[in-house]
């Protein structure tokens, strides 16, 4: 099974509609606030459609009411009213109050339905992504290690955060205005097709125009989008490129013509970019001519009728009014289904990363493992990272329980690859790698890796502080026991002298720490977590004597009573281990211990000359 | 920071077009207003029996007219403004990039390559922003209310628009209050955001302590608070929006409301006519787009405003290293150093510690050590990467800070360490120190430095693509098209970084044998930890620590017994157990 890797696009096989479903199951777990959300949006829906009609109503029963009998007054004000009509306009006035007070309740029901229904929409997309962010972040952690290899840690983390982030707006926005947008449509539809079917349809007879003239606006703008998205990443990775190399730039005094090249590529984005602003600058004018031909054609048709008698004047009113608020959500639409394209290329990347299968399974039914008398065995074990070039050929050998087994030889020799297989962070393609008679890959992965201890050769700290870069906040360690694993293994020392202490606060990779004082910090994380197995890559570093001495002795305490398996450079190291195995281009070349090996006067003499020096 | 990168500057440089989109703005304003006129001409006028189907078939041309002269100057406003913007985006994108360049490696030490790059692509993109989309609506908002009210004021009635506009400047007074706050509550989303960012981060790269620890499930709960604290900062922002932009929905259904109470009984008393009453409803309906549109522009210019400052931190920043020395004649290749020493700006420690020796003319040294000991820190000062005190290094003579900065990095062909190609033709790659090369000197560079054959070996051969997008090469190979690249360059001093570290001992023998008919009578500096590399050197320098711990001919410091003695009988034990390896065959 060949291994992800984020660099390659591997993204044209996915199904877009099957993205899209894949994305909406994430809904589920809240889909009685969405629901309930877009209920809400309905009604809000309602309401907006409503205040024009009850201002119409207004205008027909109310202003209009009697226009015949107070024509006169409009036109000429100076004459006196007489008592019937002044009463009648009482009444109007009254009516008038009495909408203005519905009018009120529905602004009010507008605004509560309005705060609800974003608050409750967004908390589910934001609800959604964090489950998403959650589900990646886990599956990358369950990942092997081989995925780490091939790919650089920021493309993985952008996967976790930013992609995610560009989901949010689909989730939170729009897919409800979509919605919204549409039902509105239907709406404003079904209200003018009730109050005037053929005033309705004459104001919908540009609508195939709008449609079309939409469609090909989307082809041009997607054809314009995705030029201006290939360059900006070429502008992207041209800038990344030349940003860390601009001190090859400058000692080749390339500055002028590398500022040319960027200049191209600059002016091809700004053109790209023009175009497509250019597209839509030509686009909105015409939609907005479209909606006022709509609108003539409503007051021509409309006044028509009216004048013949088949329409009130408030009619005319609330067409006229519909007209400009018709068009609006039209435009959304088009420009909100481009929103959703970029949220759905977003989801492909994250759907490549969560297919990606975890290459170490767990095995379904495990052999429980009781705590064994740890005895390791190799059988015939061949190995290769990328199942070409074997790093391990045909490996066998025995490490009996409590034994300390040093492993030595050039790099590249595969010693470290032996101590990666123990815990199983990759599978071996032949062989069998066994402990206490039973095979690896027959153990549950997490019981397997808690019975040893790794101590890597470059010490990882987290941020934190140094009790919970000992405990990594595991709460089955004690306070106390953390300082206590730390004065076991002499880490105490430079830990008190700390103005913190154990709270003292450590920054990312631990930059404050000396190399030597992080090797202490691990064992001490180590031994914290009592494994019954020691797995060591031995530091190469150079570490002042006072420190050497101190991690010579520590180092001896965390190997007592634990059979040991270790990659030395150090020759006290080497020389108290039971066995050393001599390894040379993949495989155990010799074998035996130190004086055993120095009598045969092989490769280890050699090596061992070597160091002394 | 220079008068040039001032966004004044920039603005100023688009005046005219400017000026053009804010008038043909207005213009679209001012016919905008005309539209409801005539649609009230055409309700009163048919109300009061005044007009005939030929009366409205007037008007309807009229707002025709209107709709096109607004459609075009709508595209002309786009055209101007938006085009301007974006004018404005690539000239300073430009102008970024070639201040970068400007700058020395000290600035590079302290600022991560993504994070530059978040200048030229949010940043920038927030200012075209503030300086587009926002200087539109501002300007249209204002400009809008201003005309509405003055034809509600003068053509329908001054206390039904007085009263109507209360609740309007209620609006502008809550979306300043409203830009504040939301500042606030996104920048603190932000912070979340990229606290995610890093522990996502951490944990990432920390994956092999996290699996080997069986750490996954604490790890995951670690990340759930920064996740949750992530979506609390977004809800934050969001119930602001929540309340805020419903209130405003509100506010101006106000207006509306006093229109439909005041305005409907002076239209049933008489007192304004009813296609006045309708107008003033289309007026109010109108206002409402501005009052939104101010709270948004707010909010992008603070974002512009911010992101405007993060760019000027760009343009003050200025380079240590100040090209003002006039020296350009032809190098020789003399070396001096004189009691160099040189301390790193954020450093405690002395890098180099008062070194002092000659390189003449012709001649090679080669520089051993550990890691760190200064190795690549004394070749980077050769070239001015790092200032260093005048008198402390010459070159022919003359102290470099009098040199032409241009002439004196030109004097040089230095193959780094990390042999950094770019994506390009390895004709590219392997041409690029030189102004133009034409091929056969390209053949023969890759021919001296072992790399033509390999090319040959690719489909495209010279044509090929190295790099991200092209074919991944080697170390080996990567390392010697970087010495073709300096050999191609033909300076009169080259200096190899640690550059035969990953060819096998044979080519690197064959290489140097070409290195040294090349370059007869030039000088060269060799950077090693292989002993075979810089055996034929006429001189040695062993550093440690950042001091000159041992300096001689090779010969002299084997003798001497010291650090260099030792390393190389290693080195000879070494190569001793590699031959014999290679006779015995199998094991015992």
């Amino acid at each position: 099974m060949d291994t992800l890797d984020l660099n390659k696009d591997n993204i044209d096989n996915i199904n877009k509609t099957h993205v899209f479903r894949r994305l909406i199951r994430y809904i589920k777990p809240c889909l009685h606030l969405f629901i309930v959300s877009l209920v809400l949006v309905l009604m809000i829906t309602g309401f907006d459609l409503a205040r024009p009609v009850l201002l119409g109503d207004a205008i027909d029963e109310y202003i209009l009411h009697d226009t015949d009998t107070s024509s006169d007054n409009i036109n000429n004000q100076s004459i006196s009213t007489n008592s019937l009509a002044d009463n009648s306009r009482q009444k109007d006035l009254a009516g008038i109050r009495k909408t203005s007070v519905i009018y009120l309740i529905l602004l009010i029901l507008t605004f509560i339905c309005n705060c609800l229904q974003t608050l409750l929409l967004q908390y589910t997309g934001q609800k959604v992504i964090y489950n998403i962010r959650q589900e990646v972040f886990e599956h990358t952690q369950a990942l092997s290690l081989r995925f780490y290899d091939i790919n650089p840690v920021g493309k993985i983390t952008t996967r976790v955060t930013n992609d995610v982030e560009a989901l949010s707006e689909m989730f939170s926005g729009i897919l409800v205005k979509l919605f919204k947008n549409f039902i509105k449509i239907i709406g404003l539809a079904t209200v003018m097709l009730s109050i005037n079917v053929k005033l309705a349809l004459l104001a919908f007879i540009v609508l195939p125009f709008v449609v079309i003239i939409t469609i090909i606006f989307k082809k041009i703008s997607r054809a314009t989008y995705r030029v201006t998205r290939s360059k900006i990443a070429m502008l992207n990775a041209y800038l990344s490129e030349h940003i860390s190399g601009m001190k090859v730039i400058q000692i080749f005094a390339k500055e002028v013509s590398k500022y040319d090249e960027f200049e191209k590529k600059s002016l091809e984005l700004y053109n790209a970019n023009y175009r497509e602003m250019m597209v839509f600058a030509v686009f909105r004018p015409i939609i907005y001519f479209i909606s006022i031909i709509a609108l003539v054609t409503v007051i021509g048709t409309g006044s028509h009728a009216f004048l013949n008698g088949t329409i009130t004047i408030g009619t005319l009113y609330i067409f006229i009014q519909y007209i400009s608020s018709f068009f609006d959500p039209i435009q959304e639409l088009a420009e909100q289904f481009g929103t959703l394209q970029s949220s759905i290329a977003s989801a492909e990347k994250i759907f490549t990363l969560l297919d990606e299968k975890p290459q170490i399974v767990n095995p379904s039914n495990p052999i429980p493992v009781k705590e064994g008398i740890n005895k390791i065995e190799f059988k015939h074990v061949w190995f290769a990272y990328d199942n070409e070039n074997y790093i391990l050929r045909d490996v066998s050998f025995t490490i009996n329980p409590g034994e300390k087994v040093a492993f030595v030889g050039a790099t590249g020799a595969g010693k470290s690859s032996i101590l990666n297989l123990i815990g199983r962070y990759y599978d071996i393609q032949k062989g069998e790698i066994l402990i206490d008679g039973i095979n690896i890959k027959d153990i549950d992965k997490d019981a397997l890796r808690k019975r040893i201890g790794q101590v890597q050769q470059d010490v990882f700290i987290f941020s934190g502080d140094i009790k919970s870069n000992i405990s990594l906040n595991n709460p089955d360690i004690s306070y106390e026991d953390v300082v206590n694993a730390a004065k076991y293994v002499n880490a105490d020392h430079f830990i008190s002298k700390l103005p913190g202490g154990y709270d003292e606060p450590v920054t990312e990779r631990g930059q404050t720490l000396s190399q030597g004082e992080r090797q202490l910090l691990s064992f001490a994380r180590t031994l914290a977590y009592n494994p019954s197995i020691l797995v060591m890559d031995e530091a190469t570093a150079n570490i002042d004597t006072e420190t050497e001495i101190l991690i010579e002795e520590a180092l001896k305490k965390l190997m007592s009573g634990r059979t040991t398996i270790m990659v030395a450079h150090r020759l006290s190291t080497i020389q108290h281990a039971d066995k050393i195995m001599v390894m040379h281009k993949g495989k155990i070349r010799e074998s035996g211990t130190h004086q055993e090996l120095l009598a045969a006067g092989g490769l280890y003499k050699k090596l061992y000359e070597l160091q002394q020096k | 920071m220079e008068k040039k990168y001032k966004l004044s500057h920039y603005l100023y440089k688009y005046r005219v077009k400017y000026i053009l989109g804010i008038l043909t703005l207005f213009a679209v304003d001012i016919i905008n207003t005309y539209i409801p006129q005539f649609t009230g001409e055409v309700t009163d006028g048919l109300t009061a029996r005044t007009l005939d189907m030929s009366g409205v078939y007037h008007l309807i041309i009229k707002i025709l007219l209107c709709g096109l002269a607004i459609a075009l100057c709508r595209f002309l406003w786009r055209y101007f403004i938006f085009g301007s913007a974006r004018a404005i985006e690539y000239d300073m994108r430009n102008d970024l990039f070639a201040h970068l360049e400007t700058l020395s490696m000290n600035y590079y030490n302290k600022n991560k390559t993504g994070d530059l790059m978040a200048h030229f692509t949010s940043d920038l993109n927030a200012i075209r922003m503030s300086v587009g989309m926002a200087v539109i609506s501002s300007f249209d908002s204002i400009f809008m209310t201003i005309m509405i009210l003055i034809k509600m004021f003068f053509n329908i009635s001054i206390s039904l628009t007085l009263l109507a506009s209360v609740p309007l400047i209620i609006i502008a007074f809550a979306s300043i209050w409203y830009g504040k706050n939301i500042k606030i509550r996104f920048e603190k989303k932000q912070e979340a955001f990229s606290n995610l960012t890093d522990v996502a981060n951490e944990d990432i790269s920390g994956v092999r302590v996290i699996k080997a620890f069986v750490r996954e499930r604490s790890r995951l709960k670690e990340f759930a608070k920064y996740n949750q604290d992530n979506m609390d900062k977004t809800m934050d922002v969001v119930k602001l929006q929540a309340v805020a932009i419903p209130l405003l929905d509100i506010i101006t259904g106000l207006s509306s409301l006093i229109t439909l109470v005041y305005g409907g009984s002076l239209a049933i008393m008489g007192k304004i006519s009813l296609g006045q009453f309708i107008a003033f409803n289309q007026y109010i309906g109108m206002l409402v787009w501005p009052m939104l549109a101010i709270g948004e522009s707010i909010t992008t210019f603070s974002q512009g405003k911010a992101s405007l400052n993060r760019v000027y931190s760009i343009f003050s920043a200025k380079s240590e290293i100040i090209d003002n020395g006039t020296y350009d004649k032809p190098v020789m290749g003399d070396i001096e150093l004189n009691h160099l020493s040189f301390k790193y700006e954020d450093k405690t420690v002395t890098a180099l510690n008062d070194i002092t020796l000659k390189v003449n003319n012709g001649e090679s040294l080669a520089i051993v050590g550990k890691t760190g000991c200064g190795k690549t820190t004394l070749v980077n000062l050769l070239l001015r990467m790092y200032n260093v005190d005048n008198g402390m290094i010459k070159i022919d003579g003359i102290d470099i800070n009098d040199y032409k900065l241009k002439h004196l990095r030109e004097s040089f062909a230095y193959v780094l360490q990390d042999n950094f190609l770019f994506s390009d033709t390895i004709t590219n790659n392997i041409g690029f120190g030189s102004s133009h090369p034409t091929m056969d000197m390209i053949t023969s560079a890759a021919k001296n430095a072992l790399i033509h054959d390999n090319i040959m070996d690719f489909k495209d051969g010279y044509e090929t693509l190295v790099g991200e997008r092209g074919v991944t090469i080697s170390g080996g190979q990567k390392q010697r098209s970087a010495i073709a690249r300096a050999l191609l360059k033909d300076a009169p001093i080259l200096i190899l970084d640690d550059s035969l570290s990953a060819v096998d001992t044979d080519t690197e023998e064959k290489i140097l044998n070409n290195l040294s008919q090349i370059r007869k009578g030039k000088t060269s500096i060799i950077i090693a930890h292989r002993i075979s590399t810089i055996m034929n050197a006429d001189k040695i320098l062993v550093l440690d620590d950042g001091n000159m711990a041992e300096y001689g001919t090779f010969d002299e410091l084997v003798k001497k017994g010291g650090i260099f003695a030792t390393m190389y009988e290693k080195q000879q034990l070494e190569k001793q157990i590699d031959s014999d390896e290679s006779n015995e065959g199998e094991v015992k």
